[in-house]
């Protein structure tokens, strides 16, 4: 055959270097002309199964969407239920929620990191990003009880109150992150291999991540400073201290020394809430005054649900709610007709919205590329297709 | 890139290899966190949300805890004349809102989460089983302490 012709080529569903999903690569030789991730893969119906649940019995459900990720999505989610029932935290309850979204936030990212330089070929970064999320699972684990799979927040509250010696406990982990961060640039993110294989390599400039929509970590390193956390804060965070990061390359190392400067930005808002977060009630009133006195939460670790949970029924109406998962924006819709399950219930999860991405940064690369910016997106598939 | 430029980025490359490769040296000797799971079991702590149990004396049949399950792993099933919720570790996810809204207290959680067994029937659990204690290997255990420079530290206990 002497005409020349371009190849499709076919990249998993099975796993690895692809993900729970499929990609078709339109390749010239060796560089990429399209690129079209096939997805659905590890569809779950998370939306259609929660309209045959109860609202307390969703928030299980919704963290299953994204487990690297779960204090954040059960956030998002409790965030639009206690706007539909009219309810809201008390202080103390509020800023253990950003703790624990915070530590969240700092294994979710680590976990992004190892994937990444395991597709990069570092497996040295996989195994010790992997070790390190280990100290904030554990301390995660001491205040849910939970390693992954929290189901800590609740509407009007949290479940458990922080254990004894958590303070001294957390600050440990965080000062040894803190150090470990140092080692990181060394092997990894400063590395010349590293370089060599991401700089300049993936670029999403300006004024197309806006256009497409992208968000999160990917956003901010195409030098758009666009955080929920700023931008409409929820929760304690008006109250901390803290920076959105931001740099312009917007090319995958860019993406990798924002989730960096993240971690480090996590570190300093957990010190903050530790150092002064209130004392009180975990639990709204109006929830614990339904509890028997003699299992109320001072006399246990954690708080008793009122019955009324078995069965909540917020009034007729919709609400919404907006977090900064550790993947970018989340969005919550739920729609209540008055009776104990929502009528309807959507997500919109950020790695279903950085998808997109991978038809632009993939564009006139070269195929040896595509494990490198797949990392660099940080793309969790059964977060997109839920 | 002039040939100048060029010296200077093998340069920088060359200091950044071996910066990488003496960070990586210096772990070699560095203790690592590391179980010897399954010879040694890490200690789950005293709120570890792990295999239930059901105090059947103190029980009230009030199906709140079956009402609430999530995975529809509680189930009430009848024991002579009143009801007892029996559970099915194949549905089973650990949040622990059974034992929460328990208005009792009958329901507790162990530190134990090794539900593995031969056979499915044997993850179905009448009420009588239920009450009984989850089975708790006899192996040697470690508990992780915090520590700045290591991460975590176990130590036996």
């Amino acid at each position: 055959m002497s005409e020349e012709q371009t190849l499709e080529l076919l990249i998993g569903p099975q796993h690895p270097g692809s993900g729970h999903m499929r990609l078709v690569a339109e390749m010239d030789g060796d560089v990429i002309l399209n690129f079209e991730p096939n997805i659905g893969y590890v569809h779950r119906a998370v939306e259609k199964i929660a309209e045959t649940k109860t609202y307390v019995q969703i928030i299980p459900l919704v963290e299953r969407t994204s487990l690297p990720d779960t204090a954040n999505h059960n956030l998002g989610y409790v965030l639009a239920l206690e706007r539909l029932l009219g309810i809201d935290a008390p202080l103390r309850a509020q800023y253990l929620r950003i703790l624990l979204a915070e530590i969240n936030r700092i294994h979710s990212h680590l976990y992004g990191m190892g994937i990444h330089g395991n597709m990069i070929g570092s497996t040295t970064m996989l195994m010790w990003a992997f070790g390190d999320r280990e100290p904030f699972i554990e301390l995660a684990q001491r205040l849910t009880g939970a390693r992954l799979s929290y189901s800590y927040i609740i509407p009007g509250g949290v479940r458990r109150d922080l254990p004894q010696d958590f303070r001294n406990d957390a600050l440990k982990a965080l000062s040894y992150m803190e150090r470990r961060l140092k080692d990181y640039d060394r092997i990894f993110v400063h590395n010349p291999v590293t370089l060599a294989r991401l700089k300049g390599v993936g670029v999403i400039n300006r004024i197309d991540a806006a256009r497409i929509g992208v968000v999160g970590p990917n956003l901010r390193a195409s030098g758009i400073a666009y955080d929920v956390r700023k931008i409409e804060p929820y929760c304690i965070y008006p109250d901390l201290d803290f920076e959105v990061v931001v740099r312009d390359e917007g090319d995958a190392h860019a993406r990798l020394l924002v989730r960096i400067g993240e971690i480090e930005q996590s570190i300093s808002m957990i010190r903050q809430i530790l150092g002064k977060i209130p004392d009180g009630s975990i639990l709204a009133d109006r929830y614990l005054d339904l509890v028997p006195s003699r299992t109320r939460f001072e006399k246990r670790s954690s708080v008793k649900f009122p019955a009324l949970f078995s069965g909540l029924k917020p009034s007729k109406g919709e609400a919404v709610s907006r977090v900064e998962a550790s993947r970018g924006e989340l969005f919550h819709y739920l729609v209540s007709d008055g009776s104990t399950h929502p009528y309807r219930f959507r997500i919109v999860t950020p790695s279903f919205k950085n998808l997109i991405a991978f038809k632009h940064a993939l564009l006139g690369q070269k195929l040896a590329d595509i494990p490198a910016v797949y990392g660099s997106l940080d793309y969790f598939p059964p977060e997109a297709d839920r | 890139m002039k040939p100048k430029d060029r010296r200077a980025g093998k340069l920088l490359g060359l200091t950044g290899h071996m910066q990488a490769i003496r960070s990586g040296i210096e772990h070699i000797f560095k203790p690592r966190m590391t179980v010897l799971y399954p010879e040694v079991l890490q200690d789950l702590g005293p709120n570890y949300r792990g295999m239930l149990k059901l105090r059947i004396d103190i029980c009230i049949s009030c199906t709140l805890c079956a009402r609430i399950c999530p995975s529809n792993a509680l189930k009430m099933v009848k024991v002579d004349v009143r009801k007892y919720p029996g559970i099915t570790y194949q549905r089973c996810i650990f949040c622990g809102f059974c034992v929460d809204i328990c208005p009792v207290d009958a329901l507790e959680m162990s530190g134990s989460h090794d539900a593995a067994c031969y056979t499915l029937g044997e993850q179905v659990l009448k009420p009588e089983d239920f009450s009984k204690d989850p089975v708790i290997e006899d192996k040697p255990r470690v508990k992780p302490l915090f520590d700045e420079k290591r991460g975590l530290r176990y130590e036996s206990c």
